[in-house]
């Protein structure tokens, strides 16, 4: 379960203040959106959960399975099963896909005592997750996302989640930059890791991804706080009434 | 010899050359007197020896007033100058970096040790046996009036003691590359002189490594390497300089290409000590290519210069140079790239990039591109980037439970491996991958 209480960050560098007392619970099996307009702390609080640097917690904590995770570095909650897609998938001139695949995959079940795989038993599991997602093995031969698409960055993001295997998925704004087709293979990855031991925080700032991927909860972040919490129907809702309606001190 | 005693006698007497003033210079002047009987060579040698050494001796070692050593000031720099190496040849080349890293090679390499070559192999011969009464393309190649205006050159021609001949007949296929290893066991001064020629439509890879091995003596060498492509060859060159703190290594390359010929240079040095590498090259037929590339690592004090040459003399011909350098502690990389389009040499297309990743704040890179360009229809470029690990990437790496210091290691292997993947031979690429990784975690 994670449990995200009273969050209040802020930029290291500067005085700017970006999230203020966001509370969240997501129950291990449940898929939750969290929707709000651009600038409202989504990303932010994707990067803090992945523990990126130059975010500052002033206040609260993140519990993931009861276990404060604020003080710990990327890495070792990776190992722990947190797992961000990138809004923006960075880009890795000079590693190789695979190689970069291999290096993460191993590092993570060797910190969950989990056997390293080997080079074939790699290959194997790969092509067979790529293939789903509609990834030609080719193009992971390629340096990491250079090159690619927007669609194709998505995907290969969704392919190193179902390598590493994760138990807290957080999808940042997973469906900008993509049509209608690769919006689908996209969505039919997520889904077909959607788990009793999975919880998964789909941000985005549209509703059409959720059709695909249906959400459990719908919150709503506006001005660094949940405005509100709904079910699926909310975000019908504000697809049509858009955010005016929470602007965080008229709520 | 004549011409050195004049010149020590003005010293003595000081105020006539007054640029003859530091202990290095005197001892390179001494070196070539008290050896100028013993190097090898008939008359027509040991006069452009003669002519070399008092050419030397009124320019003196560069300093940085000359362009090409605006960075490398060697006559600031270096302080003392050990004795010539007159090697005996039966040394053994010793446990550096060929024999780790290079292994598979070991067996074809020619050895150099104390400056003389150890057994011949392969059929190419040794200078030093030729230079009685050298053939002529070897007499007009050690001749060279392009090698006179340099005073590093100069001091080769002075002083070189030994060095390969390799002649590759047209149309000739070596299959396994021809790999020469220099090697100085004892604190030495070492100058050798390659002279190479390579038939038309010929295809050879040809290996240099500079090693040193934790055993030997701090040594200084020259290096002076001679290529003649002719019409339709295609030659790799690599050359691999380990550099020991307190070492000094000048390497330079002459290479004049034919036409629709491809000459691609690979340099790789590695360690803390002061390395030069200069490469002058001169297209002299059309749709030629030059494919440099550089990968350097350099940590501690040490000092690595690359400066190139590329003259478009004809036109049609392409230049690309790629320069990576690795910089920790307060080490310095100078990357000097200078590309000549003559006015005739209409359609030439260079393009050039030098990249540095600085890994402490204390390093420093200089790269300096000179583009001069009479011509109007050509297209050059170039580019230049230093920079820290981009704290971004490795954030993307450890969030995918990478740690942060295999995640550095693999940013640092893959920018430098950008540089290591032109090499076109799948055993060198390979080992020189390993030889950067093993030299990566040691800085
Ligand atoms: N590293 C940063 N430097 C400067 N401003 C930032 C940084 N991260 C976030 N912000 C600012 O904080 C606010 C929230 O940003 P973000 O979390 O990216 O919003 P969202 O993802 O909801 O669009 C914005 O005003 C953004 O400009
Ligand atoms: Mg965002």
């Amino acid at each position: 379960m994670l449990e995200i209480k009273n969050l209040h960050v802020k930029l290291e560098d500067e005085d700017k203040v970006i999230l203020k007392g966001l509370t969240l619970t997501v129950p291990k099996g449940e898929v939750h959106a969290i929707m709000g307009p651009n600038g409202s702390g989504k990303s932010t609080l994707a990067y803090v959960l992945a523990g990126r640097d130059g975010y500052e917690v002033t206040d609260g904590d993140i519990l993931w399975n009861g276990e404060s995770i604020i003080g710990m570095e990327p890495d070792e909650r990776a190992a722990k099963g947190v797992f961000l897609a990138f809004q923006y998938p960075m880009e890795i001139p000079g590693v190789a896909g695979l190689t970069f695949l291999r290096t993460a995959t191993n590092a993570v079940r060797k910190r969950r005592d989990l056997p390293e795989l080997s080079t074939p038993d790699f290959l194997k599991v790969v092509k067979e997750k790529a293939a789903k997602l509609n990834i030609d093995i080719q193009m992971l031969k390629r340096p990491v996302n250079v090159g690619f698409s927007g669609g194709e960055k998505k995907r290969s993001e969704i392919l190193q989640m179902a390598m590493l295997e994760p138990t807290l998925c957080v999808l940042d704004e997973t469906d900008s930059g993509l049509d209608i087709d690769a919006l689908r293979i996209v969505s039919d990855g997520v889904n077909a890791l959607r788990s009793p031991d999975r919880a998964m925080l789909v941000i985005t700032h549209y509703q059409r991804l959720l059709n695909h991927i249906v959400p459990d909860k719908v919150h709503v972040l506006t001005d660094g706080r949940i405005q509100k919490t709904g079910g699926k129907e909310l975000a019908l809702e504000l697809e049509k009434s858009g955010y005016a309606d929470y602007t965080g001190k008229a709520a | 010899m004549q011409l050195a005693d004049q010149v020590l006698d003005k010293g003595d007497r000081g105020m006539t050359v007054q640029m003859l003033t530091t202990k290095a210079e005197q001892a390179i002047l001494k070196s070539f007197e008290d050896n100028a009987t013993d190097l090898p060579g008939g008359t027509a040698v040991a006069e452009l020896r003669r002519a070399a050494i008092g050419a030397f001796a009124s320019k003196g070692l560069p300093s940085r007033r000359v362009e090409e050593f605006k960075y490398t000031d060697l006559k600031a720099n270096v302080k003392d100058v050990l004795p010539l190496a007159v090697g005996d040849a039966s040394g053994s080349a010793g446990d550096g970096a060929l024999s780790k890293h290079f292994a598979a090679l070991a067996e074809n390499a020619v050895s150099f040790v104390d400056g003389r070559g150890v057994a011949e192999k392969n059929g190419n011969k040794f200078l030093a046996g030729l230079l009685s009464s050298p053939p002529t393309w070897i007499m007009s190649a050690l001749a060279d009036k392009e090698l006179a205006a340099s005073a590093d050159l100069l001091l080769n021609t002075a002083l070189f003691t030994d060095g390969a001949v390799i002649d590759i007949a047209a149309g000739a296929e070596p299959t396994d590359p021809i790999v020469m290893v220099t090697s100085t066991p004892n604190n030495a001064l070492t100058a050798l002189r390659h002279v190479i020629r390579v038939g038309k439509g010929a295809k050879v890879t040809i290996v240099e490594i500079e090693q040193a091995p934790r055993t030997a003596g701090v040594r200084q060498s020259s290096a002076l390497t001679q290529i003649e492509v002719a019409d339709g060859a295609e030659v790799a060159h690599i050359k691999v300089v380990e550099a020991r703190k307190g070492s000094l290594h000048l390497s330079h390359g002459q290479v004049s290409l034919g036409a629709n010929a491809t000459y691609s240079p690979f340099h790789m040095t590695v360690g803390d000590g002061l390395v030069r590498n200069s490469l002058n090259v001169f297209f002299n037929g059309q749709n030629t290519t030059f494919d440099f590339a550089a990968a350097s690592i350099v940590h501690g004090t040490g000092h690595a210069d690359t400066t190139l040459v590329i003259d478009h003399t004809v036109p049609h011909c392409t230049s690309r140079e790629l320069f990576k350098t690795v910089l920790d502690g307060q080490a310095r990389a100078v990357f000097q790239g200078k590309v000549i389009v003559r006015p005739q040499a209409q359609k030439s297309d260079g393009k050039q990039m030098a990249q540095a990743l600085m890994l402490s704040p204390d390093t420093e890179f200089d790269s300096k591109p000179e583009l001069e360009i009479y011509a109007d229809d050509v297209v050059c470029g170039h580019g230049s980037t230093a920079a820290e690990i981009d704290s971004d990437l490795i954030f993307y790496c450890t969030s995918r439970g990478i740690p942060a210091p295999v995640a550095r290691a693999m940013l640092i292997e893959s920018f430098i491996g950008e540089a290591i993947a032109k090499v076109a031979h799948d055993g060198l690429r390979e080992a020189l991958t390993v030889f950067a990784r093993e030299s990566l975690t040691a800085v």
